[in-house]
């Protein structure tokens, strides 16, 4: 935009200074307030996805610590993984990839060891320990958990069991052209190769490539990639989505005719866990949050502000008896746990992953 | 994002003019003169220039998962050239085209109408237009959003005024794109046209009329053809951004469809690629350069360097 | 045929209808920002923003102070936006200054390209660029690297307007300054730099909103400490963004009108005082 073209344009000299004055002057303002609390004698870097702790208990550690967490937000692990293989990741604390992420964030050495005599696990779901993408806990500690499903208008799209039925319902009219499946490459593939028979991550980069085109075809079918928005399901502008269990709660609370299902054979359990950046120079600050925030109380807390379960064992009976659509936190009641793998990241693959995920959004495309 | 790109454009609208004043050159420079020229290049060099470097650099390099070997190869170039890279700039050529041609099409008439008032109304018109500029960007069009979703508040409207019962069905299509595309750079597009058509002389539109030219001969043949300079100007003021625009056909397109914008970022954040996404960019920088240098010889903006 | 001055009925229709298209278009670009207000009131559902107006409640506002990351968000970015438009404005004039009158054609040609330069190149590799740069020299990241980054458009943008203003200015004005016997650096400052301020300061104000709204280059060199109000939106939309980052967004809105209002008040009264005292 030309403020010039304004003022020879004729406007006045005056109403054009007028409108100038603010910007310095709001800065200077801005100037004055307090930056962020970060320099005081204590400090906590993290590095989340947005909005992934209440208010309410940062607060409470703050009041315990005296430390005002600085936090930064992500909105993909991709992201987060390229920033911390950069400059602009160091000086950050405490991060939370998700479970397929940590190998490699390890062996590009930006996450270090934990030390298990600074943090207490006893109390964490012993099925949620030990992992295969984490054996041991060296790195990580699972701070919540979610998994891939598929919430729908059974009305509109019949009932869904697996992920073929998933594919064959979305090419019904009525369905057609309101579904909304991820932005993540292994969720939009995994499902064709289990389908397929295949394990996501045994799998070549034939075998990846190879499903490029069944999925091409489901594309035109698809009307969004972008985040879950639990209104459009409540409104039937979509009526077939690909969602974890916290999200699709968000949309059975406005619309109870909605049904949610982990479909066969296979689906995924992810684990977003804290991690400690290599680097990190506020260690003692965050051993201290973390076993803040992994006593029973606040994870109770968390999981009904956040609708994922964090990782406390015993954790349905702790919760409130008021919480809405209580079991949805944790995937339903039916969930059979000996069907759910987690996607590890393999520097291999990866490439084909996203290649045949951009095809898919392409193919998309009108 | 895209007014950096509207100065160009009043350099397109001015290009005459600013070849006018007298200048009388010295031999000597004074000291100033070198500080003022020095001290720019130095910053833009270290902040700029270098770092760019670092990008062609990579992009003949090698790169695996987040890792780059620098050495001499083409074949990120190779690839970023094959069937689906190339495909998805030919689709943000369309893209742009299209987008820019919409935002024309808005903006022409809101243009003729601010330049034809008077004074303080003028001001005040263009000013009006202006306005939106000075709020969040992402929220206006997250704003976006709410407003085109079904049960959001155009769907609320129509319904109360009896024009449609059918729920809206706008968010994730083309159409919510080119709603906010248009709705993104509509100011920009406006201020050079409104430069241009406020410099033609009304006797001409007069004269033409006094020649018995209707209204609509007048347009076509006297005002249309002198705000030419003004029209290519607006053309490469949201032309050239939509090519690199990612946040619109996210946000209200439902991410269907790869731009070369998404594809890049793709590259650096999803496959760790950097090389092949440093590959790619040079390429839009050097297919950009060209389009804007074409742009700018259309409208003289280059014409007082030279 | 009519007479010079008389419209016909033809001419009216069109300037009526050319009107209606003014309003319209107002219309369209002033409705989004009159829902992001409304619904900074929205009750919305589970913490998210709603497209159907669930309800009134003030209570966003009071989380969106509440919000520490979001407070910090918008404090930095203002932060960073002063110090970009203050850096921008003291470059770019020189830059502008220097493109019209440095003696030598070569260096103008040279300034020339490269401000032009800056214009094109998309902004994503403008990210990559920087925080590949700052990998290799080992700069620590910070509020300092996050402003350098901005800086080079923004100061693009304010030499090409300064030089426009720099164009119309008539050289005999600064001989004027110099036969009475003021140096360069006088003529510049009490001569040179008045005449320029409306361009000086139409380049810093639009630096400051280019700085403010930069989500793209900023995205790339954000730290733990140092994060803008654009990134910690655009990474909300992942899961629907709550009410309060529009309760936020109305806030800074309603700031920005009331310091607009107080500064043209002060130049007002300032101009008023100037009149009167003898010049």
């Amino acid at each position: 935009m030309t403020m010039t073209s304004l003022t020879r344009s004729g406007l006045s000299r005056r109403s054009l200074l007028a409108m100038l004055g603010a910007a310095p002057a709001a800065a200077a303002l801005s100037g004055l307030l307090p930056a962020g609390s970060a320099r005081a004698a204590g400090a906590l870097n993290i590095y989340s996805w947005p909005d992934y702790f209440s208010q309410e208990d940062l607060d409470a550690w703050t009041k315990k610590s005296g430390i005002t967490p600085n936090i930064a937000t992500y909105n993909a692990n991709e992201v987060m993984f390229a920033k911390l293989n950069s400059p602009a990741g160091s000086g950050y604390d405490i991060v939370i990839p998700s479970s397929g992420w940590i190998q490699q964030l390890a062996a590009k050495g930006l996450l270090q060891e934990l030390d298990h005599s600074k943090v207490d696990l006893s109390a964490l779901d012993p099925s949620l320990l030990n992992r295969d993408y984490d054996p041991g806990n060296k790195y990580s500690i699972p701070k919540d958990w979610g998994l891939l499903g598929v919430v729908y208008d059974p009305d509109v799209v019949g009932e869904i069991k697996t992920w073929q039925d998933f594919f064959d319902a979305g090419k019904k009219d009525g369905v057609s052209g309101k579904i909304r499946m991820t932005k993540s490459a292994s969720e939009t593939v995994g499902p064709a190769l289990w389908i397929a028979g295949k394990d996501w991550n045994k799998a070549t980069v034939e075998d990846i490539k190879g499903t490029a085109d069944f999925l091409k075809d489901f594309a035109k079918h698809v009307r969004t990639f972008s985040g879950f928005d639990p209104a459009a399901l409540a409104s039937g502008e979509i009526v077939l989505a690909q969602a974890n269990q916290s999200a699709a709660r968000g949309a059975l609370l406005q619309n109870p005719k909605l049904k949610w299902v982990v479909p066969g054979p296979k689906s995924e359990i992810w684990v977003d866990s804290y991690a400690l950046a290599a680097k990190a120079p506020n260690l003692e600050e965050a051993y201290d949050f973390l076993n803040f925030f992994l006593s029973p109380e606040i994870q109770v807390k968390e999981t009904e502000y956040l609708g994922y379960p964090a990782a406390i064992a015993g954790l349905k009976d702790k919760l409130s008896p008021d919480t809405k659509a209580k079991d949805m936190i944790f995937g339903g009641t039916d969930v059979n746990f000996e069907n759910l793998t987690s996607y590890i990241v393999n520097p291999d693959t990866v490439d084909a992953y996203q290649d045949v995920q951009n095809q898919v959004q392409a193919a998309a495309g009108v | 994002m895209s007014f950096r790109l509207a100065t160009i454009a009043q350099d397109g609208a001015d290009g005459v003019r600013a070849a006018g004043p007298a200048r009388r050159p010295r031999r000597r420079g004074r000291v100033s003169d070198h500080l003022f020229a020095a001290v720019p290049s130095l910053w833009l060099f270290i902040f700029f220039i270098a770092p760019l470097g670092f990008t062609v650099a990579y992009s003949f390099g090698h790169s695996s998962f987040g890792t780059v070997t620098l050495g001499f190869s083409l074949d990120n170039y190779a690839t970023a050239l094959s069937g689906f890279y190339a495909q998805s700039f030919l689709r943000t050529l369309q893209f742009a085209a299209t987008g820019c041609a919409l935002c024309l099409a808005v903006a022409y008439p809101t243009a003729y109408f601010i330049a034809r008032q008077a004074g303080r109304a003028r001001n005040l018109a263009l000013i009006l237009v202006l306005v939106p500029y000075f709020t969040s960007f992402l929220i206006r069009v997250m704003s976006w959003q709410i407003l085109l979703a079904r049960s959001g508040p155009i769907e609320t409207v129509l319904r109360a005024l009896h024009l449609t019962d059918a729920p809206l069905d706008i968010m994730d299509t083309q159409t919510a794109v080119f709603i906010g595309m248009v709705y993104a750079y509509l100011p920009i597009a406006i201020v050079p046209l409104v430069i241009v058509l406020q410099r033609i002389p009304q006797s001409l539109v007069e004269a033409a009329r006094d020649l018995g030219a209707s209204p609509w001969r007048t347009f076509w043949h006297v005002v249309l053809p002198l705000s030419r300079p003004g029209i290519a100007t607006t053309v490469l003021l949201t032309g050239v951004p939509m090519l690199g625009e990612l946040v619109i056909p996210s946000l209200l397109g439902g991410e269907r469809g790869v731009l070369i914008g998404q594809a890049i970022s793709s590259q650096y954040l999803n496959s760790q690629n950097y090389s092949l996404g440093s590959a790619m960019a040079v390429l839009v920088l050097l297919a950009v350069a060209i389009i804007v240098a074409l742009l700018a010889r259309l409208t003289r903006g280059f014409a007082e360097a030279a | 045929m009519s007479a010079p001055g008389v419209a016909s009925a033809g001419q009216r229709a069109g300037r009526a209808a050319l009107a209606v298209w003014y309003v319209l278009v107002l219309l369209f670009l002033f409705m989004p920002i009159a829902t992001s207000i409304a619904y900074a009131f929205n009750e919305g559902s589970l913490n998210r923003q709603t497209a159907a107006f669930t309800g009134w409640t003030v209570r966003w506002f009071a989380a969106a102070w509440a919000n520490v990351t979001l407070r910090n968000a918008v404090v930095t970015s203002l932060t960073v936006s002063f110090w970009a438009a203050l850096i921008s404005v003291v470059i770019g004039s020189a830059l502008g200054f220097a493109l019209v009158r440095h003696p030598s054609r070569r260096v103008r040609l040279f300034l020339t390209g490269l401000t032009y330069v800056l214009l094109i190149v998309p902004e994503t590799v403008v990210g990559v660029s920087l925080l590949l740069f700052y990998a290799v020299t080992g700069l620590p990241l910070g509020m300092a690297t996050l402003v350098a980054g901005i800086t080079p458009l923004a100061i693009s943008v304010t030499a090409l307007i300064v030089r426009a203003g720099v164009v119309t200015l008539d050289r005999r004005i600064e001989e004027a300054a110099a036969d009475l016997g003021a140096n360069r650096r006088q003529t510049l400052w009490f001569v040179v730099l008045p005449h320029l301020l409306p361009a000086v300061l139409a380049g810093a104000l639009m630096s400051y909103v280019f700085a403010f709204d930069n989500l793209v280059i900023s995205s790339f060199l954000t730290t733990p400490q140092i994060n803008t109000l654009p990134v910690y939106l655009y990474g909300s939309l992942q899961y629907g963004p709550s009410p309060a980052v529009y309760a936020a967004a109305a806030s800074v809105l309603v700031l920005t009108i009331l310091l607009v209002g107080l500064a043209g008040l002060f130049y007002r009264l300032a101009l008023r005082r100037g009149a009167r005292s003898p010049a």
